[in-house]
């Protein structure tokens, strides 16, 4: 169950002449993995040449695309309805797709040029608009031997500048304060044309070809406007046509997408295999407990046209792999998980998927995960809308972000409510249990305990364990305490790291190895431990140096010695260095305290302005608005931060505290031939 | 009277949670950036990234640790 499904490998081998069939039985186990062909691994085969097929097949999905963009499907959409694959393949073989082509091109084809014309009419009657004020008809500025004509607009009126050289100057606009509108039309004798651009360039003439006709240039505008609205309601036309045809057609489209991707995949599967002028060779990872499945699937699927063989059983010690051919060795991770796990693979993968060598972190994760963010949170006043919340993003979240973070609520949530009814019996930083005499709540004169809650008596030794407060314990005055529980949870979790470091060193290199490895490590951390619990029994709780300390602190400096001198002999001298790291490693449990702190002395806060000073002391209707607002946002303001502390540090303890103890990562994802089906489906009957 | 000594013991702790706390900010402003950086052209280092940040955390849990100590501990040897 820790570790990754055990893999095999396997050969197909057949005849070229059935590699259509043996390519959609592969798809259709789902369970293949194929182990892609490298050059001159095999003599006398090679990389297999895409299906003829494909050819035309492309073509299709490549028209189909540009289908779907002038049209604006998306192809990743879902129909409401699935498309049986008979009627999909059948209108595939009947051009269907061309003929979409063709109906879409053809209307895209004509509002194309239309749009393109009506562009061109719309600069003309924009000239024709800017000349409209000149009183010379259109036919009038052209077709003279000595005369040149220069019609543009000009930033100021150039008149007086003009006066030198023999012309006729008509012009309007510029009565209004924007001199942009000026338009000029010059009739100068040929001879004198270049002087008098020379001129007008000073008053920044920019030319304007006046558009051929006759009549008046305004008249010519009108016309024009009237060709341009009819043009427009041409596009308009072909696009309401377009719109029809996205109606008419976009179903099928979607369903023909996905069917010709599906065979453009198939058909390009050969480029992964190995192939001869007459045979193929598949080699493939299938896991172990579906090695017979294969057999009996790949048999079924294609009678005695193929040979199918298990050529190993992967193991997990890394000698056997050695001397595998290169692209035999890595072994892909079908990480294996229940129900409960399968929802923590996430946050592994996110660090790195497991490798197929290594013991698969995810269900020490989906313990500590949830419990630290528990213990951390620690209240059912936020707990229940964790679970809530949580159990609302499983059920709706699509997102595999998404869903993760709903699956941390959840159970994050889950454990907040047990230590906090349990535990610290608090809500909302309030503890609901205590003693009487204490701050806690008495129902007709006796206390509330969980005694009493629960209707059950603990045995003595069992009280014991806890400080006794008067109430639930106290994140904030309880402080001690935790600690000292923290610290104990982080030795077991950093001592578990170390056990599945070196269960995964003896499985890949043996006892031997791993001791070194691994053991030198692990006796080195117990010996911290013992000898810190021995420093703080003298420094903290001045015990004196004798009896149990004296005991300990032997024990200690042997085990530090003795794992030392292990792990040496393996790492070198440098690993002294890291010793110390150890307790650091400790200390930073910590922080599961300190969080809590943190959230209770926020909760302390706002409960203290809400309740004491807003609702009591200010009173009144304004005093009980202010105190409940604070509350509200105050307790909202935890609750969110909740999830960005409490959630990442307690990630950050599993990642740096406990994995890089033991886990390698980097793995491959195990990632078998499949077709995802969304808008088509097999119906038995057709295929 | 007010007891002095007290009154250090809170300082004490003050400056041993906030001292650790700049550390812990000076020796993560330069990883958080790189990080971001990082995860900006590959999304798939977001989990390695996030182990490196939270490397210079621990300076102040030390930090917290001692001031735990002080707040908690010492008055009662005192």
């Amino acid at each position: 169950m820790l570790l990754p499904e055990p893999m095999s490998r396997i050969v197909i081998a057949g005849s070229k002449s059935n590699l259509d069939e043996a390519i959609d039985a592969l798809y259709g186990l789902k369970m293949i993995h194929l182990i892609d062909h490298t050059v001159g691994s095999d003599e006398g085969f090679s990389i297999g040449a895409p299906r003829p097929y494909v050819g035309k097949t492309s073509e299709r999905l490549l028209s189909l695309r540009a289908v779907e963009k002038e049209l604006g499907i998306n192809f990743d959409s879902e129909n409401d309805e699935e498309m049986s694959v008979g009627e999909v393949r059948a209108k595939i073989s009947s051009n269907s797709v061309e003929a979409i082509g063709g109906e879409v091109f053809k209307v895209l084809d004509r509002r194309n040029a239309v749009a393109q014309k009506m562009a061109e009419e719309t600069a003309r009657r924009d000239d024709l608009r800017k000349i409209s004020g000149i009183p010379v008809d259109l036919e009038l500025y052209r077709g003279y031997d000595s005369l040149a004509v220069a019609v543009g607009s000009v930033k100021a009126d150039p008149s007086a500048a003009l006066a030198g050289i023999d012309s006729e100057l008509f012009m309007s606009g510029g009565e209004t304060k924007k001199e942009s509108n000026r338009v000029i039309a010059l009739f100068v004798k040929k001879a004198d044309k270049e002087a008098a651009l020379r001129l007008l360039a000073d008053f920044e003439f920019s030319e304007i070809a006046v558009p051929a006709g006759t009549g008046p240039a305004a008249a010519a505008a009108a016309e024009s406007e009237t060709k341009i609205a009819s043009m427009k309601a041409e596009v308009d036309e072909a696009e309401k046509e377009l719109a029809a045809l996205k109606e008419k057609h976009g179903t099928d489209i979607i369903a023909l997408d996905e069917e010709l991707s599906i065979e453009e995949r198939k058909g390009s599967t050969p480029l992964r295999i190995a192939t001869s002028e007459y045979s193929f060779i598949i080699d493939a990872w299938v896991p172990t407990a579906k090695v017979a499945a294969v057999l009996s699937g790949m048999d079924k699927a294609m009678g005695g046209k193929i040979f199918v063989e298990s050529q190993e059983d992967r193991s997990r010690s890394l000698h056997d792999v050695e001397h595998a051919e290169p692209r035999f060795k890595e072994t892909p991770t079908k990480m294996k998980n229940g129900a409960y796990a399968t929802n923590f693979e996430y946050p592994v993968k996110l660090l790195s998927p497991p490798k197929y060598h290594e013991i698969d972190p995810t269900i020490i994760l989906s313990i500590f995960f949830p419990l630290f963010f528990g213990f951390m949170v620690g209240d059912i006043g936020y707990a229940i809308p964790f679970m809530i919340l949580g159990a609302y993003g499983l059920k709706t979240a699509k997102s595999k972000d998404f869903k993760a973070i709903a699956t941390i609520l959840f159970f994050g949530g889950l454990w907040a409510f047990v230590f906090g009814f349990f535990f610290y019996a608090e809500m909302f930083g309030m503890h609901f249990i205590g003693a009487a005499g204490a701050d806690g709540i008495t129902v007709d004169g006796t206390a509330v305990t969980w005694q009493s809650l629960l209707g059950v008596t603990f045995p003595d030794w069992f009280s014991g364990i806890f400080p006794d407060d008067g109430h639930g314990i106290s994140k904030l005055h309880a402080v001690t305490f935790l600690l000292k529980i923290s610290i104990y949870i982080g030795i077991i979790h950093i001592l578990i790291g170390y056990i599945v470091g070196f269960i995964n060193v003896k499985m890949q290199h043996g006892f031997k190895e791993a001791f070194f490895e691994k053991g030198g490590w692990m006796l080195s951390f117990l010996g911290v431990v013992a000898l810190c619990w021995g420093m703080t029994e003298i420094l903290i709780f001045e015990n004196g140096f004798e009896g149990m300390v004296l005991i300990m602190f032997i024990v200690g400096i042997a085990l530090i010695v003795a794992g030392a001198a292990t792990t040496m002999k393996k790492e070198g001298g440098a690993a002294i260095m890291e010793l110390p790291g150890l307790m650091g490693n400790i200390l930073s449990y910590a922080r599961l305290t300190a969080i809590g702190m943190s959230k209770a002395g926020m909760a302390l806060a706002f409960n203290y302005l809400g309740l004491v000073m807003f609702a009591t002391e200010v009173g009144g209707v304004m005093g009980i608005v202010c105190g409940a607002l604070i509350l509200i946002v105050g307790h909202l303001m935890i609750f969110t931060l909740a999830i960005l502390s409490a959630g990442l540090h307690s990630l950050r303890l599993q990642y740096v505290e406990m994995m890089s103890k033991f886990f390698g990562g980097g793995g491959k994802e195990y990632e078998p031939l499949e077709i995802k089906r969304k808008n088509t489906k097999i119906v038995e009957t057709e295929v | 009277m007010v007891d002095v000594g007290v009154g250090m013991i809170a300082v004490g702790a003050g400056l041993a949670v906030g001292l650790a706390g700049i550390g812990t900010g000076l020796g993560q402003q330069d990883v958080g950036a790189a990080a971001v950086g990082a995860i900006t052209e590959d999304m798939s280092l977001f989990g390695k990234c996030i182990v490196l940040i939270v490397l210079p955390e621990t300076i102040v849990i030390f930090g917290l640790v001692v001031a735990i100590l002080c707040m908690f501990v010492l008055p009662g040897m005192a």
